[in-house]
């Protein structure tokens, strides 16, 4: 019998005014950190001032007024990584602040390096530098400015954005066709006076979770529960759960056009599978033996076999449901790849599974939840993904789950598969402008 | 069987040496309480050493630029099929990269270490490639090499490094052109092959939970050579003082300009502790000059001239050494000219003793901080120990360097004939 798989685990240290403290206690790593997060629900009015808000908050707090004093404070702990910033998770919004600092005992005088991390975060979230009881103009244009920049540059990187299109266009209804970063035009309209109600409103009622990962004392856990408790929380927000299913639907061909060397294919579907289900570990097999790595179907069939792509791989997004397939390919080999990659959605649900395949495809997966534990943010993002999917598995948990999975699950699952939105980037024809069609 | 142990109480760290008959050195750094573990094995071969002369040769051969990257690519291919599927089979996912200096293959698993370690040992010394197989895989690189053409921070890059250098070959893209991977072909790449791949001109790295006398009894029960062989004389051609031109430009299908400068230095020859002294040096002046807390860094982001993906570093190895500095930028011109008024400043007036303290116990704390990556330690420790280095010794470097040090470096390092500008415009 394998020895029950244990590492990362998550306690739950405290609960109180929507607000819950995780602590994940290890000792391997050379650091600690500390995380926030506040939910939002995704939604057109919000994003954009919940993608300011953290850019303009970083720029200084009341003990630490600039950008350069953060940047010193930093320095002085060692050199400690400070960040904020937002993401999506299926139709939530979330904001992300933390810290991660050299542990105590690395440190060769023995700086207190949590309680000067704690010191430094905790007032960039919670007393921002206002100036006459909002926040700096000055800092917010000039964050608006950024933000602006930020949006238009997300076609820098052609595979991140035409995968992000990709499902843009698949939920171009529904929320999580919003981008996380938020709208160019939304922004002349934020004023600080808005903006600072803004933070007060996260600050009061959005859902909140606190990590506390690597060695950290419980006199530590408790001043976070302490510093918290302090601060003025109302009723908070109900948040919405964004998974949907859709059968029957009748494929779109979405083109794009820039001045690119290299097409971009994006494939779009509907998984139809809910994030914490069992079923869902099926999924995750499914995509796994489909374009999750080496031993996939289309890595060995777009790459190896046919030779058409440097990558081609599938992807899941849990919480809302969606997958998609992303090739880089010759502009001219758009159909055979087509016809290629949908020929080995068919085998999978035809039940055309080696045992190769799947066993190779269990294995690999367990090794990629095994090895999260290695990394701080990367524990913190499961139990993140497993509380936003009401579950509460701890990784040996997962593991367990997943080798029950049957080839049947993975057949029934590749059977709920619905095609939904084909995106493809790419160069405009001879004497045609770049543009969306 | 005799092997080395060091420990570096300071940092925590244990590492343990050993050398097999064949010249090739293996290491572990044990990782306690990890669920990865990782190995590489890699050649002292990179996408620079195109020119060379064979042991026992008396005339130096020329290769198509690319080519140690085809051959990585090409290693995986066995004789009962690709390499890929056994570590599957394992579980363990399997990788490689080619750099300007090294070719290394790696797997990280969590379970079966002995199995996936016996395999990568074996499979790196049993190439088989076919006439057919290279053709198949100059359509693969192809897409990669065009999936790099549209990729700004890439481009920016290997822009800089073609203005900056006129002959050394690391101004040339690891994966080589379209074209030049054309003239690629069996022959060749077995060639290659035998000069780099002797276990003498190789290492072994693991980075885990495990036994380390385990794993040098498989690394010596493996290795097929039993004697070492002589150096490869690698023809670095002599590279001209100066800068090739000291701006280029090109136009990608992106929001904003994107830029990279740097100065060429002239740091050659030297290995070891003097290597990462001078490497250090340069890094600290960076960041006092244009870092996060300098006075350069606000003004420039107060004035939106750049933003947060404005970033410095310095690339130093016995045949190159430059700097580096970009970001996204409506002006890029502009920062750079304002970044040499301030380096002509920071020279007249001197360096400042307090940011610089700081800087060196930041920069400690990073060090330290990569332990927390078995990735990490080893991508360092193998770039660090083909440039002969230990990479503890950074530990050294932290205690030992001093502020006039660093003054001087500044004066050398920071000339305006050295610098060179690549801008990647908006069509």
């Amino acid at each position: 019998m394998e020895k029950e798989f244990n590492a990362g685990q998550a306690v739950k240290a405290d609960s109180f005014n929507g607000i819950d403290i995780y602590r994940i206690d290890t000792d391997k790593f050379k650091t600690s950190s500390i995380h926030i997060f506040f939910h939002d629900n995704l939604t057109r009015e919000n994003v954009t001032k919940n993608a300011l808000l953290p850019a303009v908050m970083r720029r200084g707090s009341k003990a630490y007024p600039s950008l350069k004093d953060i940047s010193m404070e930093l320095e002085n702990l060692y050199g400690a990584s400070f960040d904020c910033g937002v993401s999506k998770k299926g139709e939530r919004h979330l904001m992300h602040f933390y810290i991660e600092f050299l542990s105590k005992k690395y440190t060769p005088d023995g700086t207190d390096t949590f309680e000067a991390g704690l010191r430094l975060l905790s007032d960039i979230v919670t007393r921002p530098a206002f100036v006459n009881g909002v926040f700096n103009e000055e800092h917010m244009i000039s964050e608006k400015d950024k933000l602006r920049i930020l949006i238009e540059g997300r076609v820098n990187d052609k595979m991140s954005y035409s995968m992000e299109r990709c499902l843009e266009e698949v939920c171009r209804h529904e929320p999580y066709g919003i981008y996380d970063y938020g709208f160019v035009e939304d922004l002349a309209q934020i004023t600080a006076e808005e903006l600072t109600r803004h933070y007060v409103k996260m600050v009061e009622t959005f859902p909140m979770q606190v990590f506390l990962t690597g060695n950290i004392s419980d006199a530590e856990a408790d001043r976070v529960a302490e510093l918290l408790r302090g601060l003025t929380r109302k009723d908070t927000l109900a948040l919405r759960d964004g998974f949907t299913a859709k059968v029957n639907v009748e494929p779109r061909y979405v083109t794009e056009t820039m001045n690119v060397t290299q097409g971009k294919l994006c494939l779009g579907y509907r998984t139809n599978t809910p994030p914490g289900s069992q079923e869902y570990r099926a999924l995750m097999i499914y995509s796994g033996i489909l374009g999750g790595g080496t031993h996939s179907k289309l890595f060995q069939n777009v790459r190896e076999k046919a030779g058409l792509a440097y990558y081609s791989h599938a992807m899941l997004e849990k919480f809302k449901g969606l997958m998609v397939i992303s090739s880089g390919i010759d502009i001219k080999d758009k159909d055979r790849t087509m016809e290629i990659i949908e020929k080995q959605l068919d085998d999978i649900s035809n039940g055309n599974i080696s045992d190769r395949e799947m066993d190779a495809t269990l294995k690999s997966m367990e090794t990629g939840i095994k090895s999260l534990t290695d990394s701080q943010i990367h524990i913190v993002d499961f139990y993140l993904s497993q509380m936003m999917s009401g579950t509460s598995d701890s990784f040996g948990d997962v593991i367990k789950k997943i080798r029950q999975v049957k080839r049947e699950d993975v057949i029934r699952a590749a059977q709920k598969i619905t095609l939904d939105t084909v995106y493809f980037l790419t160069a405009p024809e001879d004497g045609q402008q770049a543009a969306v069609e | 069987m005799r092997f080395e142990k060091l420990r570096y109480d300071k940092a925590g760290e244990t590492l343990y040496g050993y050398e097999h008959s064949s010249g090739l050195k293996a290491f572990v750094i044990p990782r306690k309480g990890y669920s990865k573990r990782y190995a590489a094995f890699a050649a002292h071969y990179g996408s620079i050493d195109n020119e060379f002369i064979i042991p026992g040769d008396d005339k130096t051969t020329k290769v198509p630029d690319g080519i140690a990257h085809f051959l990585e690519h090409k290693l995986f291919e066995q004789e009962d099929g690709s390499v890929m599927n056994k570590f599957s089979a394992l579980g363990s996912s399997p990788n490689a990269y080619t750099s300007f200096n090294q070719t290394v293959y790696l797997f990280s698993c969590t379970d079966r270490f002995t199995e996936n370690l016996d395999l990568l040992l074996n499979y790196v010394q049993s190439p088989y490639i076919t006439e057919d197989s290279v053709e198949k895989e100059k359509g693969i690189i192809g897409q990669e090499i065009m999936m790099y053409q549209d990729n700004p921070g890439y481009r920016s890059f290997y822009n800089l490094l073609a203005a900056l250098y006129e002959k050394n070959p690391v101004r040339i893209d690891i994966a080589g052109t379209i074209d030049s991977i054309s003239r690629i072909d069996k022959d060749t790449l077995y060639k290659c092959y035998n000069t780099f791949y002797h276990p003498s001109n190789m290492a072994v790295l693991v980075v885990g939970d495990v036994e380390p006398e385990g794993v040098f009894e498989r690394v010596e029960a493996s290795i097929r050579q039993n004697d070492p062989r002589p150096e490869i004389e690698r023809i670095y051609p002599d590279e001209p003082a100066g800068v090739r031109t000291d701006y280029t430009e090109q136009k990608l299908a992106i929001s904003m300009p994107m830029f990279q400068m740097g100065y060429k230095d002239g740091f050659n020859g030297r290995d070891g502790l003097d290597l990462i002294m001078y490497e250090t040096a340069v890094k600290v002046l960076l960041e006092l000059i244009a870092g996060r807390s300098s006075d350069l860094y606000e003004s420039l982001y107060n004035e939106g001239l750049i933003n947060s993906s404005f970033d410095t570093d310095f690339m130093i190895q016995k045949s190159y050494a430059f700097s580096i500095l970009g970001g996204e930028s409506p002006d890029p011109v502009k920062v750079r000219d304002r970044f040499c008024w301030k380096v002509e400043e920071i020279k007249r007036k001197g360096l400042d003793q307090g940011a610089y303290d700081r800087l060196i116990r930041s920069m400690y704390g990073r060090f330290m901080r990569q332990f927390n990556s078995v990735e990490r330690i080893s991508r360092g420790f193998i770039s660090d120990y083909f440039k002969g280095v230990n990479m503890f010794d950074y530990l050294h470097v932290y205690d030992k360097i001093s502020f006039k040090y660093v003054s001087e470096i500044l004066n050398k390092h920071f000339n305006q004939v050295n610098l060179a500008m690549s801008v990647i415009k908006p069509v």
